[in-house]
Parts: C-alpha cells; sequence; structure tokens
C-alpha cells in the first residue's frame, strides 16, 4: 500500500480523541472503515495544509476539508464502512444526517460558541490554553464570530443574539432531535445491527463533545445524559475504538476532580508560558528604550548632547 | 415562530373551524415566482388539498415581505398568519386535521428525517442553481425576481438576495461545490426517496402525509420548470417511482380543479 494519508485534526480532552465535533466524525468513520491514517492531533489551525482542522492531505498531496468530502475519498480507496447497509438503510442515513444538520447542529453551535457562560468559561478558555500564544490571543474570538456568523445564516435573522427565547426554541428542536435518534436506535447497539456505519459516525461525532464537556450551563448536556441508549452508545464506541483517549482520561480524572485543580496537569505549562512572555515583553521595552535613547546609562550620557552635533558633521560627511 | 407566539396560535386557532375565505399567498405566478418558492407553495397547496382543507391561491408581488418570517408561502386564515409547510403543518394539526396521525413512533421519526432531508438536500439545491450558477442567476432569477420593480429597485432587490443567499450557501459548505456535484446530490437525495418510497403508492402505504405533499411539491416543480439546462429535470426522471408518484399526486389531488378551469 501507498503511504497511508495524513490527517490533521484538534488535540483531544474530556476522554475524547478530539473536542471538535468534525474531526471527531472523520476519525470514528476511519475506525470503523478499518482505514489506516497518521493521525496528528495539533491545536494550532495554521498548521493544517488547509488552514482549517479537519484537513486531511492525501498521498497525491490534495487536501480536503469536509467531513462528507474525506468520506468520499476513503470510500473511493475501498474503505467503505456502508458496505453492509442496504440501499434503504443508506437512504435512511442520509436522512438521519439531514435531520441532525437541519435540528441540532444550531444548537450545538449555540451551546458551546453564543451562549455567553459556557463560551467565556469552557470554549474560550480550552482553545486559548492549547492554542500557541500568539494564536490564543485572536483566534478564539475570530472562531466565535465565525460561529455566530453561521448560526444568524442558519435561522436567516442577522440580528439574533444569545438570549433565554432563542435558546428554548434552539433547544426544544434539539431535543426532539436527539428523541428521534434514539427511538431510531431503539435497543439496538448501533444504528444498522452490529457493525458501525457512516450515520454512527456522524451521530457520536455530534453528541460525544455535548455528552463529554464540562458544560457550565448544561441544559442540553442533561436532556442528553437522560437518553440511556445514546449515552450507552457514546461510551461503547469510545471504549471500542477509542480506548486510550478513554483510560488517558480517567486516569487524570481523580487530579483533576477539584475546580481550581482542573488547571492542575497544565499549570507548569501555564507558568512556564507566562514566565517567557513576561521575559519577552520586558526585553522589548527595555531595547525598545535604548535604541531611542529614552532611558540612558551612565557611559552613554554624552549621547545626550550629541545628536544636535550629529547633523552638522553628517552634511560635512556628505558635503 | 417563537414559543410564546406559537401557543398563543394553537389555543385561538383550536377554537375556530377552517374558514371558506382561507388565502395562499405566493409571488407572481408568471413573472415573478422562483423555482425553490413554487416547490415550497406547491407543497402547501398540496398538503392542504390532501387534509381536504379549500384553500384561495392569490399570487401578489410583495408576497415575501408580506410573509411573517420573510418565506413563501403563507396562509391567511381567519385572522392569523402563518408561513412555510412546518408550522401550517402544526397549525392544522391544532385546528384538528391531521395527516400523520396513524404513523408509530419510529415511522413518525423516518417522515421527520426524510422531510428534513429534502429540505436540506433539494431545496438548499435549488437555491444554489437559482442564485450561486452565475448563468441561471443572470438569465432566469435575476430578472424574474426583481419583475415588479422598476430600475434602480430591481437590480438593487436581486443583487441584495443573490449576496444573501451566496452568504448563506458559504456558510453551510456548499460554497465551494461545482454544479456537477450539486447534480450528485441531487441525484443522491431522489435515490434516497425512491429507495424509500419503493413500489408504495405514498411514503407511508396507503395515506399520503406531509412528507408526500414536500416531495411532490419540489420534485413536480422541478419537472415542469425549464431553466437554462435541463439536467436537473433529466436526473429526476430517471427514477420511474418518483415520476409516476408525482403523476398519481397530480391526478388524485390536482385533478379535479385542472378539469374544471
Amino acid at each position: 500500500m501507498a503511504t497511508p494519508d495524513e490527517l490533521f485534526c484538534w488535540e483531544g480532552d474530556f476522554g475524547l480523541p478530539s473536542v471538535s465535533t468534525e474531526c471527531l466524525l472523520v476519525l470514528a468513520y476511519a475506525q470503523f472503515a478499518g482505514a489506516p491514517l497518521k493521525v496528528h492531533k495539533i491545536s494550532n489551525p495554521w498548521r493544517s495544509p488547509s488552514g482549517s482542522l479537519p484537513a486531511l492531505r492525501t498521498n497525491q498531496n490534495e487536501t480536503l476539508t469536509r467531513p462528507a468530502d474525506i468520506i468520499i475519498h476513503l470510500r473511493k480507496q475501498k474503505f467503505n464502512a456502508d458496505y453492509d447497509l442496504s440501499a434503504k438503510e443508506g437512504a435512511d442515513s442520509l436522512a438521519f444526517i439531514s435531520l441532525m444538520e437541519e435540528k441540532l447542529v444550531p444548537a450545538l453551535i449555540y451551546t458551546f460558541w453564543v451562549e455567553p457562560k459556557n463560551y467565556v468559561e469552557l470554549t474560550r478558555s480550552w482553545y486559548s490554553e492549547h492554542m500557541p500564544f500568539p494564536l490564543s490571543l485572536f483566534l478564539p474570538g475570530r472562531m466565535q464570530r465565525h460561529q455566530l456568523d453561521k448560526l444568524r445564516l442558519l435561522r436567516e435573522d442577522a440580528s439574533l443574539e444569545a438570549g433565554d427565547e432563542l435558546e428554548k426554541e434552539l433547544y426544544r428542536d434539539a431535543m426532539e432531535c436527539i428523541n428521534l435518534l434514539s427511538q431510531r436506535l431503539g435497543s439496538q447497539k448501533f444504528f444498522f445491527g452490529d457493525s458501525p456505519s457512516s450515520l454512527d459516525a456522524y451521530v457520536f461525532g455530534h453528541l460525544a463533545p455535548l455528552l463529554k464537556s464540562r458544560l457550565p450551563n448544561a441544559k442540553l448536556q442533561q436532556h442528553l445524559k437522560s437518553v440511556e441508549n445514546l449515552t450507552h452508545f457514546c461510551s461503547d464506541i469510545l471504549l471500542l475504538y477509542f480506548p486510550r483517549d478513554a483510560r488517558e482520561n480517567s486516569n487524570q480524572k481523580p487530579s483533576s476532580a477539584a475546580e481550581a485543580g482542573g488547571d492542575g496537569d497544565e499549570v507548569p505549562y501555564k507558568r512556564r508560558k507566562q514566565l517567557l512572555s513576561a521575559l519577552f515583553a520586558l526585553g522589548a521595552m527595555l531595547s525598545y528604550a535604548f535604541l531611542t535613547g529614552i532611558v540612558s546609562i551612565q557611559h552613554q550620557q554624552g549621547a545626550l548632547l550629541e545628536p544636535p552635533h550629529h547633523n552638522p558633521e553628517q552634511d560635512e560627511e556628505d558635503g | 415562530m417563537s414559543l410564546a407566539a406559537e401557543a398563543f396560535v394553537s389555543q385561538i386557532a383550536a377554537a375556530e373551524p377552517w374558514p371558506e375565505n382561507a388565502t395562499l399567498y405566493q409571488p407572481l405566478k408568471e413573472d415573478q415566482i422562483l423555482l425553490s418558492d413554487c416547490a415550497s407553495s406547491l407543497a402547501v397547496q398540496a398538503y392542504l388539498r390532501m387534509c381536504g382543507l379549500p384553500v384561495q391561491v392569490v399570487c401578489r408581488a410583495n408576497a415575501e415581505y408580506m410573509s411573517p418570517s420573510g418565506k413563501i408561502p403563507f396562509i391567511h386564515v381567519g385572522n392569523q398568519v402563518v408561513s412555510e409547510l412546518g408550522p401550517i403543518v402544526q397549525f392544522t394539526k391544532a385546528k384538528g386535521h391531521s395527516l400523520s396521525d396513524g404513523l408509530d413512533d419510529v415511522q413518525r421519526a423516518e417522515m421527520k428525517a426524510y422531510m428534513e432531508l429534502v429540505n436540506n438536500m433539494l431545496l438548499t439545491a435549488e437555491l444554489f442553481i437559482q442564485w450561486c450558477d452565475d448563468a441561471t442567476a443572470a438569465e432566469i432569477s435575476r430578472p424574474r425576481y426583481s419583475s415588479p420593480y422598476s430600475w434602480p429597485l430591481n437590480n438593487i432587490l436581486a443583487y441584495q438576495k443573490q449576496w444573501e443567499v451566496r452568504r448563506k450557501m458559504n456558510a453551510i459548505g456548499w460554497g465551494g461545490k461545482t454544479l456537477e456535484q450539486v447534480y450528485e446530490d441531487v441525484s443522491q437525495c431522489c435515490q434516497a426517496l425512491s429507495q424509500r418510497l419503493g413500489t408504495q403508492p405514498y411514503f407511508f402505504s396507503k395515506q399520503p402525509t406531509e412528507l408526500d405533499a414536500l416531495v411532490f411539491g419540489h420534485l413536480f416543480t422541478i419537472i415542469t420548470t425549464r431553466l437554462t439546462s435541463g439536467e436537473l429535470a433529466e436526473r429526476i426522471k430517471g427514477f420511474s417511482n418518483l415520476l409516476s408518484f408525482c403523476r398519481r399526486i397530480e391526478q388524485t389531488y390536482f385533478e379535479d380543479k385542472s378539469s374544471s378551469t
């Protein structure tokens, strides 16, 4: 086989292999279909070949960004998780994926990016901590504006703002969608029998972050947690296909039990980063001060008197 | 509609029976209406005929602006105004007319999912072809959309609408698609619908539901509308059970009107 394709995706946390829905979707599909992918987990979207995550770099040096395109590409290479599906089941997959995109995705965008408490305490702080220094200052804000615009376009309301009524409407649609998915899943292990398909990947990608993240305002999360079969569905997929990530976080859990200790693992890096940035700032300020002569050291005191003489000297030299 | 407004409307709706003078508003049929709006309007008309509720179709140039949500079509029943198929279905349900009562939970889940499939793929594809394909936009969509207005308003409104639709396409990830890819998506969607329909007369065997109305509205409009390229209609005509489905609904619910005129 040729060299495997490379997948760039967001880092994982909270027991998930990745925090982003689209990355999770692609990772899950690749696991279900048995596709060998070289996975680069990064937290700097500017390092990916397309500037956003997820991104698949194929061995013909083509870059694909949309999850649907990535799945089509894997299918063409004979990694097809939908091989055993009947035509009707394939049709149902398409229908339920559309249902999720229309009813669930707006509520998820609201929960993670627009709802003020969730955005400030969870999303923005997670991205700021994990992104490298200059990006963490502006990129989370830019991502938030992009998501808010997307929500406004999806709802076709240009003046949409966070608020209780919008929240109720979005959550009502999302809860209905979750209930419909639950009814379709029933007591089966996966949506179409015993082996997972692309619909399972989509459902997992959308529901797992909602299930596992530590959201301050968790209304939708609580509703999802009360739906037993979908909760088991997500946990089963994590245990079966991503055992390393599920285990890593269960080891971290005792140490990060207290809220203040939630940063416990990050503190050394955080302090180092803070120290480095403070030193850099100090160095920059001092060098600027020296170069412009605002600050002068003893042996350069004469420099304060020199500037008026410089010009005539230079004229003499030039002339 | 907001939740409070919906609850209010439902309460009032339940109080009165369906009046004789209910009207459905849409843009001008000959000159102004576009493919996507015509499809949505036909879907609502089919649904109301399936419920046996009489409605008069009135064409107005400013129908889009009259509508409470900005979408076509909308119905004026009694002293209430409701737009789009979803809210209209709920409105008629509050008045006691429903086509999907006989479905069990799993079937209702499938029906809602397939309705979203049509909205997500077919309607989006129609909007894409109308506004994001330069040839169609210049020859058909912009002239038609702005036909009731004079210069310079016609240019402003047409370009504004085009810009809005293109922004939405970019947001949902359809911005980078080519026309070929969109036709492929439509084929896939029709294949899914065709598979689900199979050899049954309607999607949920003997009785039509709102899903049948929605699918009929879109497919019939696409087949009978002339665009710059006949590719879209050709793709749909490739599915014979969908064609006979459309013909069946046309004959059952729309024939009496055409034979009387």
